[in-house]
């Protein structure tokens, strides 16, 4: 398993270069200057000029990548133009931010949906399958930020139940953060729930067709027995990787639901870091996110064999 | 049994008190669309940063209701008869957020130490690249600065109040740390700055020993009585969730809110709409480099096919004021020699378009969706310009990619904001220049330069209102852009707000009640 986890890290480095490259110049490709973008209409060409200087836009771009790519390696990414802070430690505040919000909505979502996907499946064709197929159907279909704002409307504005707007961190203040924190968290599982299920329930679909299944209930056993004991890890793989790939997407930051309910997570850091063509902050946003969509598939891949044991991290 | 909804809201108040963003007793809560960028006044700053800050800073001069120079932290000044020196006598007893009192060496160091820095944003207005140079900065006594130039500058008093400038705000040294790097203001403001949580928002707390001055207030001088004990901004960027925060009470003030949401709001009579234009610059700029719209035929064609007017109040709603002048409409130099406008005649544009020798051709309006206004103003325009048969044509783009465009001069018709220009020969400086020398000039015109120039030199205010009447005649006759109206702020207060009004695009909280 190290010797697995080792190789997938080494591989790892190729594909950070090559998000790094493609950051890199597609953020330079986009028109507009951080120089006239800082300095706004009141710039004469010479503060222009200077501007540009002081960031390090007036080298060719090859060797401003060699110079950021140098001290990526050295552990800087940098410092924002907006506002002068180490990206790094930008980076990471915010992301402990949107992690919050993330790990609690995906571990939600996870115990709704697949006990969910699971019972549509077990009574396939039932009006209970019917009910959960089109709630998740529904819930999929509905845009994260017209789901926040009536959230936000209808706990907060009208019965006024919940904040409307404010964070704050549950590390400083646990029971303040978890309440700024339900409606957003609400608005993820209501939306993620709906990806869960479908696959929960499709994946259990084919784990009761196969004949070991068949075998179990020819045995006798309760459907309960087959379907908890039998049928449920193994169907629960193909889920597991999804958890994954949301997990990593979701991480990668939730720049709607961020705004919509004032959260300063990464997301929104990214959409307010290309709107002002903050190269330094967004290259350290998308490496960062990267290497977390890395992480977070090696972590499932790793723990994979849990669930299904024919399939071995080697 | 239910949980009865007053409990819990109760409950709920109960958390919220002392969380930073929500609202305290006798807090003011206040929305930011972004968060400031820096609490250095004048250093990395954009017009949300100097909103706030100006609560927190005061430099000698401030500019008043009117955009005239007024005393702030100096009580007079005189000019030498060669217009090189500025002597400053400071007011007596002002003391700083740490309880020191102001001298003179305090003045002093702030200002070189602002003057001087790299990435001061109005470093070209005193360092001798674009007007005077800033010789030296001296005390002269307890409370007497000199600043001495290196040339004649009429505009030194100007340029020391404007905004963008952090009005050049006087701090005490221990805002800085020990290496010389900035660390928080402790300045002479109303209010001190309190804590600033990046991302979410900050507050400002009255200061109790503020040294009041005048009678009544007076744009940034004249009085300032603080009437609440703090305020606290909260970074909300989406406007629904904004006005979802102004309605559930959550905040009290929404400083900058988009006309067409500002408008729905107006009838309701819990919330006061404030509006009022700043000297901002609502435009359509013509590129007067471009084949077709070097044609001054053709540009006026184009200004006689736009009801400027009917263009100004559909996209604010009712709530702007139109001006045809670079005169701001608020400005004391907005006489009625600058009421003069535009003449919408439909009729005249076909022999218009004929002397142009004009065959149809596309012309390409750029705009950006940022600004609702100008983006309303692109679609308005083109619908007027066609049915006057001119072929407009809409581009939209992203912000930073129509600024770029602008710098660069490559557009044929765009649809642009200036920011705030307290001063008519900062505003004219703004769109007159060489073309060759300077790509996003407007208007390339080397007596209208020069008629500039003199305004930015010339101190006396009879003559420069001649000058500006001079000019405005030359810009109706060359209409080498198209001045629809000065930027328009919009706030919105809440019900236990009082006395909350919004001015050149700055949120002021000084005379402003929250009653509980």
């Amino acid at each position: 398993m190290l010797k697995f986890a080792f190789t997938r890290l080494l591989s790892a480095i190729p594909t950070l270069f090559i998000v790094s490259v493609a950051v890199f110049g597609l953020i330079r490709l986009i028109p507009g200057d951080p120089a006239s973008l800082m300095l706004g209409d009141l710039a004469d060409a010479d503060a222009l000029a200077a501007a540009r200087k002081a960031m390090g836009l007036d080298q060719p771009v090859p060797v401003q990548f060699a110079i950021w790519l140098g001290n990526v390696v050295q552990g800087d990414l940098g410092r924002s133009v907006l506002n002068g802070q180490p990206v790094l430690d930008l980076v990471w505040h915010r992301f402990t931010t949107s992690a919050q919000m993330v790990l609690i909505a995906v571990g939600l979502s996870v115990l709704l949906a697949v006990p969910l996907g699971m019972a549509a499946a077990w009574r396939q064709n039932s009006s209970l399958d019917l009910a959960i197929v089109a709630m998740s159907t529904l819930l999929l279909s509905i845009p994260t930020f017209w789901l926040g704002l009536m959230i936000l409307l209808a706990f907060g504005l009208k019965l006024g139940w919940l904040p409307v707007l404010g964070y704050v961190s549950v590390a400083d203040n646990p029971i303040s953060g978890i309440i700024y924190l339900v409606m957003p968290v609400m608005t993820l599982v209501l939306h993620e729930v709906g990806i869960i299920v479908r696959m929960a329930r499709a994946s259990t679909l084919d784990v009761l067709r196969l004949d070991y299944i068949t075998h179990a209930r020819a045995k006798g056993l309760s459907e309960s027995a087959v379907l908890m004991r039998h049928a449920a890890r193994n169907a629960f793989g193909p889920t597991w990787t999804l958890i994954g790939l949301i997990l990593g997407n979701l991480l990668g930051g939730v720049a709607v639901v961020e705004t919509v309910f004032t959260i300063p997570g990464l997301g929104r850091l990214i959409v307010d870091s290309i709107y002002a063509r903050d190269y330094a902050v967004v290259q350290g946003c998308l490496l960062f996110v990267a290497l977390t969509y890395l992480f977070v598939n090696l972590l499932v891949d790793l723990l994979y064999p849990l669930f299904d044991p024919r399939v071995t991290a080697e | 049994m239910t949980f009865p909804r007053t409990l819990w809201r109760a409950f709920i108040s109960s958390i919220a008190i002392g969380l930073p963003g929500l609202a305290a007793a006798n807090t003011l809560t206040v929305q930011i669309t972004a968060d400031i960028r820096s609490s250095q006044p004048g250093i990395n700053r954009d017009a949300g940063t100097d909103s706030v800050m100006l609560n927190v800073v005061e430099g000698l001069v401030a500019a008043g209701e009117k955009g005239e120079i007024r005393p702030m932290l100096a009580k007079s000044w005189s000019i030498s008869p060669d217009g090189r020196t500025y002597t400053f006598t400071l007011r007596e007893g002002v003391k700083f957020h740490n309880g020191e009192t102001m001298t003179a060496d305090d003045v002093v160091f702030s200002l070189q130490k602002l003057i001087g820095h790299p990435e001061f944003s109005c470093k070209t207005f005193f360092d001798g690249s674009r007007d005077a140079k800033v010789e030296s900065i001296a005390a002269s006594g307890p409370d007497t600065v000199v600043i001495t130039l290196d040339r004649p500058d009429a505009m030194l008093l100007n340029y020391m109040a404007q905004s963008q400038c952090g009005s050049t705000g006087i701090v005490h040294r221990a805002s800085f740390n020990d290496d010389g790097s900035w660390k928080a203001p402790i300045a002479t403001g109303p209010f001190t700055f309190g804590e600033w949580k990046r991302g979410e928002g900050l507050t400002l707390r009255k200061f109790a020993d503020y040294s009041i001055t005048g009678d009544k207030p007076d744009g940034y001088g004249g009085r300032k009585d603080v009437l609440v004990d703090a305020v606290k901004y909260v970074v909300v960027p989406d406007t629904a969730t904004a006005v979802a925060g102004l309605r559930s009470g959550a905040l009290d003030v929404l400083p900058y809110l988009p006309p067409g949401e500002a408008a729905k709001l107006k009838d309701d009579k819990a919330f006061t709409v404030v509006a009022a234009p700043h000297g901002g610059l609502v435009t359509m700029l013509f590129q007067t480099g471009d084949p077709l719209m070097s044609n001054i035929a053709m540009r006026r064609a184009v200004i006689a096919a736009l009801d400027t007017p009917q263009i100004v109040d559909a996209v604010t709603y009712g709530l702007g004021v139109p001006n045809n002048s670079l005169v701001a409409s608020g400005s004391f130099y907005h006489t009625a020699a600058q009421d003069k406008g535009y003449l919408h005649d439909p009729a005249a544009v076909p022999a218009l378009l004929k002397a142009a020798g004009y065959k149809g051709e596309k012309i390409n309006i750029l705009t950006n969706r940022r600004s609702a206004i100008n983006y309303d103003t692109a679609v308005i325009a083109q619908a007027m310009l066609q049915s006057a048969g001119i072929n407009a044509d809409i581009e939209v783009l992203e912000w930073a990619s129509q600024l770029d465009r602008f710098n660069s001069g490559k557009y044929q018709i765009m649809a642009f904001n200036y920011s705030n220009r307290t001063d008519p020969a900062l505003a004219y400086q703004t769109v007159v220049g060489s073309k060759a020398k300077k790509a996003n000039a407007i208007w390339d015109d080397q007596e209208v330069s020069a008629l500039v120039n003199t305004a930015l030199q010339e101190a006396d205010p009879a003559r420069r209102q001649a000058i500006f009447d001079d000019l405005h005649a030359r810009f109706l006759d060359q209409v080498p852009l198209v001045m629809l109206a000065n930027g328009l702020d919009v706030g919105v207060s809440g019900p236990k707000v009082k006395g909350y009004r919004t001015w050149q695009g700055f949120a002021r909280f000084w005379g402003v009640e929250r009653s509980e």
